[in-house]
């Protein structure tokens, strides 16, 4: 074991060489691509023993990957943003083959207008796809939640494939202290995959996802994996514990930030709840009550936790980094629907901020603070906000001239 | 905390010596998080880069807005309108700029209120490793203006550019280089305490977005292009200078510039337009009678 200073992208790689996956088909995509380079170059120097193919896109690496996965390999891959869009038709096919497949997203806003910075909006369009989702804050955690991301996958009572979440740039280019463990004390952990449900041998013909019609059958195979994904919850828990045990580091499904006796809570996800927390320290110097919950398990969506976590809060406010449009955040509209029939629901006001890595400075989080503090008081709770700056209206109308907008 | 922004070019390595900064601060034992911004990648971009190094965990992330310390790498930054490098530095906060200038020189130049240090990175550069790669250079200042130990520059020089190159001997030189520049600059006063925790209050007001119409609100862009206003040539290192008596118009080099910049006078001797020129010596490379010659360029 020893400590060293990593992006996120590279602590990616550090999982995947430490699961000791045998295969990884490639399409390269900023801000994920630094992950399969440094793949790439340990492959060639010898010190990891995997198969590396490039492919012609995203929609053929996602369907090789999920091949591989269905011969019994542990296979890996990873993209971003538009190449997550491209290869989305096969996320619902390799989910549907119920196969372990671990996949990397690093999160880049959509096009149009085209970005390089995160937001959530191409993981979370994932959300429904039979993938199960981890979503992280640092980078030890990205390392950390590969492998368990391959033992609660290969687990026959989930066999689902993976996303593990990172931010782009915040987190795939940011490099702070990681811990890399040992690769026998991951072996221990995530022991070499022995595929008994394997479908594919050779000399085995045989057809994988077949086709239905007339509904009770396609009925069947979807609740499955609803059910499979819903049993991924204890798993979940399981991993986690062994997890701790082995390694000492805590991952629940979510992360409580001075939560417990918070009375106004911040939820989050991924490696802006950093600054969520440095808000949260602000805020209790000023004597409010504050707290955070930081989301890590995305997919399935941990109902119960989430419930009994902010019943009886006065005020959570969802800062979603994501949006749906003619909607509003993706999160809250969750969050919300977990609660309804709580009792002592807290009110529950909503926030869009951190589109395309626009910063959330401590005013904004200031904002949110009073927000929910007045809301409280005067009982009233306005729609969907925007956390947009005044500088950054000006800002923004300086372009728009330049634009020949004027 | 202690908050640097580097401010470079791509090419110049801006990315690498904040990586060596944080490593060199995480190997003396503390916290530290590094992490580049960069738009396309491409030579010649504006490049910035921010290391934060601090007692306690880190509470922040992406680029750092009110900086301690401003590392400027290309002074040709400092008059651009776009990157502002020493834009939110601290109140006695330094600056470190790369020029041949002189500290109250590059202060009068650029009109910069802050504690200004200058030391001529490029030219130890490229007297030491051949070339105008600033990154372990860069990174070395840095570490000196932070109070970070030597053995540790050292070691966080060889970790990072291990990891990049594979050359030895410039490796070594690297490992000189950086030292060098560390113990070439007086350690200057810092104000800015390591545990001082928090920024400067700019209060920042939260708005409700208006609603505009699309011909506004949709991302095109109804002006003509400006790119001809934008002069790329303030990038050279060095300015390729022509030698017309052995130039035989053999119209080589006039074909072999990659941003066709190379015009031809009414004697038919090719020049080039220093607005634009980027440097590259392309042209010095092709020129089959060696009629160019190349002149480093001193800014400001
Ligand atoms: S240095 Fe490069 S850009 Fe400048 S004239 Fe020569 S070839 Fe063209
Ligand atoms: S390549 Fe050399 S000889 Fe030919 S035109 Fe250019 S400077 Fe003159």
């Amino acid at each position: 074991m020893r400590k060293e200073m990593l992006t996120g992208n590279a602590s990616a790689a550090w999982g995947v060489r430490l699961a000791e996956v045998d295969y990884i088909p490639v399409y390269p995509i900023t801000p994920q691509t630094e992950i399969i380079e440094t793949l790439a170059r340990w492959i060639s120097d010898g010190v990891m023993d995997s198969r590396f193919v490039t492919m012609d896109s995203e929609h053929s690496m996602l369907t090789a990957a999920g091949s591989a996965s269905a011969t019994g390999a542990r296979a890996f891959t990873a993209t971003s943003s538009q190449g997550l869009l491209y290869g989305f038709e096969m996320l619902y096919a390799v989910a549907g083959w119920r196969v372990p497949l671990v996949m990397v997203n690093v999160s880049r806003g959509l096009s149009s207008p085209i970005t390089l910075e995160p937001d959530h909006n191409d993981v979370l369009a994932a959300r429904d796809t039979g993938f199960l989702q981890i979503h992280c804050e640092t980078c030890q955690e990205v390392l950390d939640s590969i492998l368990m991301a391959y033992r609660l996958a290969e687990d026959k009572r989930v066999l689902l494939p993976i996303i593990v979440n990172l931010d782009g740039f915040y987190l795939s280019f940011t490099r702070e202290p990681v811990e890399v463990p040992d690769v026998e004390r991951v072996r221990n952990f995530l022991p070499l995959y022995q595929p008994k449900h394997a479908f594919f041998k050779a000399s085995q013909p045989m057809a994988q996802s077949a086709a239905v019609l007339g509904g009770s059958s396609y009925s069947y195979f979807k609740y499955q994996m609803h059910m499979a994904s819903q049993n991924a919850l204890a798993v979940y828990k399981e991993v986690c514990e062994e997890f701790e045990t082995r390694f000492g580091r805590n991952y629940d499904t979510f992360e409580g930030y001075m939560l417990e006796d918070a009375d106004y809570v911040l939820v989050m996800t991924n490696s802006f709840s950093t600054l969520g927390k440095a808000a949260v320290n602000n805020a209790r110097e000023r004597g409010i009550n504050a707290g955070l919950l930081r989301l890590r398990l995305v997919r399935p969506f941990p109902v119960a936790d989430l419930k009994a976590a902010i019943t009886g809060k006065r005020a959570v406010a969802v800062i979603d980094q994501n949006i749906s449009i003619g909607k509003g955040g993706i999160l809250h509209s969750e969050i919300a629907s977990c609660l309804y029939n709580e009792k002592h629901r807290p009110l529950l006001l909503s926030f869009i901020a951190g589109l395309g890595g626009k910063n959330i400075s401590p005013d904004e989080f200031e904002f949110i603070f009073n927000k929910m503090i007045v809301g409280v008081d005067t009982g009233e709770v306005e729609t969907t906000q925007l956390l947009y700056t005044e500088k950054e209206w000006q800002e923004m109308g300086r372009l728009k001239g330049m634009a020949g907008k004027g | 905390m202690y908050r640097l922004r580097f401010h470079g070019r791509g090419g110049q390595g801006a990315r690498v010596a904040s990586k060596v900064l944080g490593t060199a601060a995480f190997l003396d034992g503390y916290y530290a998080q590094d992490f580049p911004l960069y738009g396309a990648e491409r030579r010649g971009a504006p490049v910035a880069a921010s290391t934060r190094i601090s007692e306690e965990p880190i509470m922040e992330r992406g680029v750092i807005p009110e900086p301690d310390i401003v590392i400027v790498m290309d002074e040709t930054l400092l008059q651009d309108p776009l990157t502002m490098p020493v834009s939110g530095l601290k109140q006695g906060g330094i600056v470190l700029i790369n020029t041949a200038h002189s500290p109250a020189e590059a202060k009068a130049e650029y009109k910069i209120t802050a504690q200004v240090l200058t030391l001529d990175i490029t030219k130890i550069g490229l007297d030491m490793l051949g070339m105008p790669i600033l990154s372990t250079l860069a990174g070395g200042v840095a570490a000196r203006i932070v109070g970070l130990s030597e053995e540790s520059l050292k070691d966080a020089v060889k970790k990072v550019l291990s990891e990049i190159i594979t050359d030895r001997k410039l490796l070594d030189k690297n490992v000189a280089a950086a030292l060098y520049c560390f113990n070439a600059i007086t350690p200057a006063k810092i104000e800015i305490k390591l545990k001082t925790i928090g920024t400067t209050k700019k209060k920042s007001t939260v708005i409700s977005l208006p609603f505009e119409h699309a011909a506004v609100s949709s991302p095109a862009i109804n002006a003509t292009g400006n790119t001809p206003l934008r002069m790329t040539g303030n990038w050279r290192v060095f300015r390729p200078v022509w030698n017309y008596d052995s130039c035989t118009r053999c119209m080589i080099c006039v074909a072999r510039c990659p941003d066709g910049c190379i015009l031809v006078n009414e004697d038919d001797y090719p020049y080039t337009d220093y607005d634009n020129c980027k440097g590259c010596l392309i042209c010095i490379e092709e020129c089959p009678t060696n009629s160019l010659g190349k002149v480093r360029e001193v800014h400001a």
